[in-house]
């Protein structure tokens, strides 16, 4: 069809891929993708793998955040809930300290780990019903305090502060992905795995988004009162925003900890929360790609800062040798970041996307 | 005997398939096959038999253009009666005016507003049946008993064709070639409208010599050329192009929404055959030169750039005959990387590989600003009364400020002593409907048919056409000016509308210019000048200063009897329900002077100051 803007049916007004120029560039980038363990080393491939998981929390958050607008702090509770989910599920039978049963095929404890998050979101949900803006925000944030709490002190669950205990175990088909195998090294297994799940969970949201339910959330977001008028349920529709959110964030918390093979119960925190929140707005607000993007960058940014010390002595790699740490350079970026995306773009990294494909797709002309 | 309906009939047997007519619903392009097509058509034969058509009678049609109008036209020409075709922008007074004197019985109108008017004309005895497109307002509403839905009347055809299988089938093979299957109302500058009966034969001819024999393109067309569908179905050119392209040679026919979204379905389409008046490519032109000004300032340098080299392309095309010589060809090729892909692209030209003006004198600038954009542009003549047969430019023929040559087998002279352009072809019409003095005037009894317009030859081969006779401007001086090559200098200007030249019997020339609102008002915008309305904007000094301008700058161009001494901008924008226009978008002249009055006295010096 060499008229891509003559549509002839729905299905082709709506299909991901409408016009012959994106079919070849996301091939494209679907075969780089592919062959980047055979280009990268390992550790770089563990950052990117993390990176894709980071991407299906962000997924997640913006689903909730981007497309129904309902802003949520409380991300790291349910990144939390699927964590222990899969990492009790696929844990240790025989042990005396932790609970465990023993699943380690991957497509069940992720299939768990996700409902329960769900499940957790849909108990959140009717908060929202009732609350919008920012006393939606604290109550989820009240969220990540409680279950910080609850955590640390679950220790047969989580092993307690400063233990923590090992993560869920990934195996398939009888294949272990979390060591080095013969053919492939650990970290290439968990990239591919990684990947193969971010594109699953992509689409998904994607088919959600281009759906009914996706247009009822967009309604919900832009004004929740004309939404009603139109005859979206928007009790049903928040509980499923929130559900199918935290139903992400399950998936994302199970998988975080499978590269390191360790989980500690402080590390969800509301720190946590604010990162997810810094991957949307930088990637961009109600868009799939933007949240992979957003995603990438932070999760590939301490990669960078930790190269900073080398080139800008007064940042030092510990706390010991005094000056400004790295993380603490970090820690400030996050913020800067947030500060001038919001202020200079706030369609995010996918925004600067759009418009530099506007220009080109409008030349000679400007709109 | 072949008509349309045996045309669309066959096509439906060798293609049934074959995408015949698209249109937009609800955002997507729903598609009709030829078998659909044909099948719906003579669905509508059946109900119009129902109905009480006999052969002879006249089925009128008021609608936009879309599917059910094709449908209704070869339907009614399947049953041997002959379709009349009313503008959507008919006032009421010319509706009852066109209903009474075509004598229709059945009206298909669109819709409620259509409805409307046909129903507010009281006095239309023959008129027996009105079958509404669209039920909205009307359904459950009106209870006038002439009264049908579509529906409905496609289910009348069902009941008829399920009881009398053979009834179309029948006419059709009864069909005689004097059959008139057509009244097309011309416009009309001066006096009511005239019915030009066409019949079978005319149309017959004019396909087999536009469209099979490719009197227009070349290669001629075929099924997998497009077309886009926009000008009135009721004026002879687009009949032509959407209706008998269809039918003669399975061209597809795209529906537009309406003309105020040409542009959009341009840019979707992407029709492969163009056919514009030229009101219409002057817009697409300053749309053009607009949108390149108002960009950021590289696409403003680069789209400026390779708009000037199109200009120097266009003006080698032109001397060349529509050919490109090395040097052009390789400027094109860079531009085309640049700038002219893109262009045409986002205007919905890129595709298109014959593109033709006509119905009405354009500018020379304008051909060649197109040519030189890599279209390729052909100015082509014809009238209603010779079924639009007459000449064209021919692919890689063409002359810039002609019409072309005569097609084949086409009779054409100049009358010497008048200047008058006269042709006898098959396709000359069968007369006026109902009006035997008028065809005497202009059908001699040795079937030429007298033009009306004032020619020349070019290099013997080329016609050039100077003006309408009957608007030949005569001066106080005694010097003959043809106010149209004036005229359409000044509209070439992306700022001119409508330019009306003035001068009959005075002492010198003058003009009444129309101002374009969007082109000015963006102009008037970018120097920060505010105005509220079309009038406040006419009379701001800065703009008639802007449209002084340009008259100098044409001025320059002719003698000086032929300057326009004096003008003045239009306070409101002409309109076919004012009478200042026709259905064609062609400006009345007598009724614009008599209008505007005041304004023609004082620039000759009589009552009133005047803005200048």
């Amino acid at each position: 069809m060499s008229r891509p803007l003559l549509y002839l049916s729905y299905q082709q007004d709506t299909a991901l891929l409408n016009t012959p120029g994106k079919r070849f560039w996301t091939s494209v980038l679907g075969i780089v993708a592919v062959s980047l363990p055979f280009l990268l080393t390992d550790d770089l491939l563990v950052v990117l793998a993390t990176a894709c998981v980071a991407s299906i929390g962000a997924i997640g958050l913006n689903l909730v955040t981007g497309y129904a607008g309902q802003v949520s702090l409380g991300h790291a509770f349910f990144l939390a809930i699927g964590a222990y989910t899969a990492a009790a599920l696929s844990g240790d039978p025989d042990s005396t300290r932790l609970i465990g049963f023993g699943i380690t095929s991957v497509p069940i404890w992720l299939l768990a780990a996700g409902l329960v998050a769900g499940l957790a979101g849909l108990i959140v949900a009717p908060l929202a019903a009732r609350l919008r803006g920012l006393y939606l925000a604290v109550v989820t944030l009240g969220l990540v305090f409680i279950g910080e709490h609850v955590f640390k002190h679950w220790r047969d669950l989580t092993g307690g502060v400063g233990v923590g205990r090992p993560a869920a175990v990934p195996e398939l088909f009888g294949i272990q992905f979390a060591v080095d195998g013969s053919l492939f090294t650990k970290a290439q297994k968990l990239y591919l795995l990684m990947l193969v799940l971010l594109v699953i969970f992509g689409v998904l949201a994607r088919n959600l988004v281009r759906s009914r339910i996706g247009r009822a959330l967009a309604a919900v977001r832009d004004r929740d009162l004309a939404a009603e008028v139109i005859g979206v349920d928007v009790t049903r529709y928040k509980m499923i925003a929130f559900a199918v959110s935290s139903f992400y964030a399950g998936v994302a918390g199970a998988l975080l900890y499978v590269m390191i093979g360790f989980v500690e119960p402080g590390s969800f925190n509301l720190g946590m929360s604010v990162q997810y929140i810094a991957m949307v707005l930088i990637g961009g607000v109600a868009t799939i790609s933007g949240s992979v993007l957003g995603a990438l960058f932070i999760t590939l940014l301490p990669r960078v800062t930790r190269e900073l010390p080398a080139v800008l002595p007064f940042i030092s790699s510990s706390s010991a040798a005094g000056g400004i740490t790295v993380f603490q350079v970090e820690t400030i970026l996050y913020g800067l970041l947030i500060i001038a995306f919001l202020i200079f773009e706030p369609r995010g990294l996918f925004g600067i996307w759009i418009r530099l494909r506007t220009y080109w797709k409008s030349w000679p002309f400007s709109h | 005997m072949s008509t349309i309906a045996t045309r669309v009939r066959e096509r439906a047997r060798k293609t049934p398939g074959g995408i015949a007519l698209r249109e937009k619903d609800l955002g997507i392009w729903q598609q009709v096959s030829w078998l659909q097509y044909w099948d719906t058509a003579e669905l509508v034969g059946h109900a119009l038999i129902a109905l009480g058509i006999e052969p002879g009678d006249r089925v009128a049609i008021h609608s936009e253009n879309r599917r059910e109008w094709l449908y209704t036209d070869v339907g009614t020409v399947a049953v041997r009666a002959a379709t009349v075709g009313l503008y959507p922008t008919n006032p009421v007074a010319e509706v009852g005016y066109l209903l009474r004197h075509s004598g229709a019985k059945v009206l298909i109108a669109e819709d409620q507003e259509q409805v409307d008017k046909a129903l507010a004309v009281d006095d239309l005895p023959e008129l027996r049946h009105i079958v509404y497109v669209e039920p909205r307002g009307i359904r459950y509403r009106y209870d006038d008993p002439r009264l049908i839905a579509w529906p409905d009347f496609l289910a009348l055809g069902t009941e008829h064709r399920a009881a009398h299988p053979n009834a179309v089938a029948q006419r059709m093979i009864d069909a005689r070639p004097d059959d008139v299957v057509t009244l097309i109302y011309t416009s009309g500058t001066t006096g009511p409208p005239k019915g030009v009966m066409l019949t079978g034969a005319n149309v017959d001819f004019a396909i087999q010599e536009l469209v099979e024999r490719g009197g227009f393109t070349a290669p001629p067309p075929s099924p997998r050329d497009s077309v886009l569908s926009y000008l009135p179905l009721c004026h002879v050119a687009e009949r032509i192009f959407s209706g008998w392209f269809g039918a003669g040679a399975g061209v597809c026919v795209h529906f537009a929404e309406s003309i105020e979204t040409v542009a959009t379905n341009l840019h979707e389409v992407q029709p492969t055959v163009l056919f514009g008046v030229p009101r219409i490519w002057e817009k697409i032109a300053a749309g053009v030169q607009i949108r390149i000004e108002s960009a950021d300032p590289v696409k403003r340098l680069v789209g400026g750039y390779w708009l000037r080299r199109a200009d120097w392309i266009g003006g080698i095309l032109a001397a060349n005959g529509g050919r490109h010589t090395a040097a052009s060809r390789a400027v094109y090729a860079i531009g085309w990387l640049f700038c002219y892909r893109a262009l045409k692209d986002r205007v919905g030209l890129r595709k298109v590989r014959y593109a033709a003006c006509g119905a009405a004198p354009i500018a020379p600038e304008v051909l060649r600003f197109f040519m030189g954009l890599g279209l390729p542009m052909h100015e082509v003549y014809g009238m209603t009364e010779n079924t639009a047969v007459a000449t064209a430019n021919r692919p890689g023929r063409v002359k810039v400020g002609t019409v072309g040559e005569p097609h084949e087998g086409v009779e054409v002279r100049i009358d010497e002593s008048t200047g008058e352009i006269l042709t006898r072809h098959p396709g000359t019409f069968a007369g006026y409907w109902q009006d035997p003095e008028a065809t005497a005037k202009v059908l001699g009894p040795d079937g030429w048919l007298h033009t009306g317009d004032v020619g020349e030859w070019v290099d013997g081969t080329h016609l050039r056409i100077t003006d309408r006779m009957k608007d030949i401007i005569i001066t106080a001086g005694g010097k003959n000016v043809a106010p149209s090559e004036l005229e359409n200098a000044l509209k070439a200007s992306p700022y001119i509308k409508e330019a009306v030249v003035i001068g009959d019997r005075r002492k010198f020339l003058t003009a009444l210019i129309g101002i374009e609102p969007d082109t000015v008002g963006h102009w008037a915008q970018v120097r920060r000048l505010p105005y509220s309305t079309y009038g406040d904007l006419s009379a701001k000094p800065e703009v008639i200063g802007l449209v002084q301008g340009v008259v100098d700058e044409v001025n320059e161009r002719f003698a000086t009897v032929e300057q326009v001494r004096s003008f003045r901008l239009l306070p409101k924008v002409l309109d076919h329900e004012d009478g200042e226009l026709t259905a064609t978008q062609k400006v009345k002249r007598t009724a614009v002077a008599t209008a505007f009055a005041g304004l023609v006295e004082s620039m000759y010096g009589g009552y009133g100051g005047g803005a200048r």
